[in-house]
């Protein structure tokens, strides 16, 4: 395969986590933010909604974790692996 | 002597390296008054210091990409260090100089462009100058991603669209969900995601740009037989990157943020927090996937298509065209700067070359610096809005300053 095969490989993945991950992130946080707003908008507050809010700013805070575990693990010459669907920290293949 | 003048030459480019990435992290920060400068700045400096500290795998190899002047466990070719490993230290000294003379005239300019692609370039001239076409790793063998086309060129084009797009669709979709919710809420929580995603950004640019400069240092300290470990660095050579990189962060490059922040497109904070988190995403995806790029590159592709998928949202093509400009000339650029330093050394050679490199770098980085002070740009003006009247008159200005150099 040449340079420019690899190259597009690579980019549809890339493109693929990003979306998830870069716009999905955001998105589920805006929705947490109209959530709360929401539940505090009506003559009673809307507990619902509330909670709903809180859990999914837990998902975010949750990929941030996985963010940062991400960097720490490269740094220390480690990978994540997600083929247990759940990440795990292993040695990086080479 | 040699060697030392290398050493603060890479620190030198390190420091340039933090200053002219701040942006990349704090731009739409800043612009949407998410943070104040300072302490943009200065959180963006202590993540990339903590990142430089992560960073415990040896970035040994990182000119294997792009030149072969080294073997593939990172020592340094057999040819090239005979008597002390001057010839190998020259294209170093070369690279990195032309690495931080085009960092700092972007700078000038205010153009946020690639560190990396600077410091490859310059080092790709030197190359060229020293070992001629043959010693530059053009294509990779294709077998993987690699060489100047795999690891430069390709992901430069396509980084900046795939951040592109995924800042787009956040941002379009970030913007339906919220119309009509009230401001308390958004500029709230809004600024919580902007901080969180951007310290994300300078992390991740901690623990990647320092190990290159480390990378650069040690793979001197080899060739000069001061350090024969290819498996670790010297803790010196870690504190003073880490360092280095913060310092300069912190020093904050005004003009590039102000450029990034305010010039491309008006940010909103919905719209910063789509652009940062786009940025992390990609940075992380491609970095977990092995797919070298610039973080300069996925920071502006992410800011322009916040623009573009803001309803009713405004690009200042004009500037990004100049911007795409600037990314288009940084390789070559550096690497003729890089190639030039590269003979001035050799024909006076020795000790001697290296010095009059050196004190070439010193003087154009004090022209260059002298010559910002007269239209300075610093945390009271970084965010006044971008006037294009103000602008148009500063690029005659500009065009001379290229010209002259």
């Amino acid at each position: 395969m040449s340079n420019l095969g690899f190259a597009l490989d690579g980019a549809w993945r890339v493109l693929l986590a990003g979306l998830a991950l870069g716009a999905g992130l955001p998105i589920l946080f805006a929705l947490g933010i109209r959530s709360l707003a929401w539940s505090a908008a009506g003559p009673a507050p809307r507990v619902a909604a509330r909670v709903a809010g809180y859990g999914l700013f837990a998902i975010v805070l949750l990929g941030i974790a996985l963010g940062i575990t991400f960097i720490v693990a490269t740094g220390f010459g480690k990978a994540l692996s997600f083929e247990h669907i759940y990440p795990t920290i292993v040695a990086k293949k080479h | 002597m040699i060697l030392a003048l290398v050493i603060v030459t890479a620190l030198a480019f390190d420091f340039t390296n933090g200053f002219h990435d701040t942006a990349n992290a704090m731009a739409t920060t800043i612009a949407t008054k998410a943070l104040k400068p300072r302490a943009a700045v200065a959180l963006s400096g202590v993540l990339n210091l903590v990142g430089a500290f992560l960073s415990v795998q040896v970035a040994l190899t990182v000119t294997n990409a792009v030149v072969k002047i080294q073997n593939s466990d990172g020592t340094p070719k057999g040819s090239l260090t005979a008597g002390g490993g001057e010839a190998l230290l020259l294209i170093i000294l070369a690279g990195l100089v032309g690495g931080i003379i085009w960092n700092l005239l972007t700078w000038l300019l205010g153009l946020p462009s690639s560190s990396s692609h600077a410091l490859f370039g310059g080092l790709i001239g030197a190359t060229v100058a020293g070992l001629g076409w043959a010693g530059v790793k053009w294509n990779g063998d294709g077998s993987k991603l690699d060489g100047v086309v795999g690891k430069v060129l390709l992901p430069a084009v396509v980084s900046p669209v795939i951040a592109g797009v995924v800042a787009a669709v956040g941002t379009w979709v970030i913007f339906k969900i919220v119309a009509g919710v009230a401001v308390r809420y958004t500029r709230q929580g809004f600024k919580w995601g902007q901080i969180g995603s951007a310290s994300l950004v300078s992390l991740a640019h901690g623990t990647n740009d320092a190990q290159k400069t480390m990378g650069v240092i040690t793979l001197a300290l080899i060739a000069s037989g001061h350090w024969a470990d290819t498996k670790s660095i010297p803790l010196w050579v870690k504190v003073a990157c880490a360092v280095a990189i913060a310092l300069g962060t912190y020093l904050g490059g005004w003009r590039i943020i102000r450029t990034l922040g305010k010039g491309l497109v008006d940010i909103a904070p919905a719209q910063g927090m789509a652009a940062q988190s786009a940025s992390a995403a990609v940075i992380l995806a491609s970095s977990h996937l092995g797919f070298a790029l610039s973080t300069t590159h996925v920071a502006t592709g992410s800011v322009l298509g916040s623009g573009v998928g803001r309803p009713a949202g405004e690009v200042r093509w004009r500037v990004a065209g100049r911007m795409v400009l600037a990314w288009l000339i940084t390789l070559p650029a550096a690497g003729l700067v890089g190639a030039a330093m590269w003979w001035v050394g050799d024909l006076i050679g020795g000790l001697a070359g290296a010095l009059v490199v050196f004190l070439i770098l010193v003087a154009s980085a004090t022209a260059m610096w002298r010559r910002s002070r007269r239209v300075p740009v610093g945390e009271h003006n970084v965010n006044d809005d971008w006037n294009p009247a103000v602008a148009g008159a500063a690029v005659p200005e500009r065009v001379a300053v290229t010209a002259a150099n």
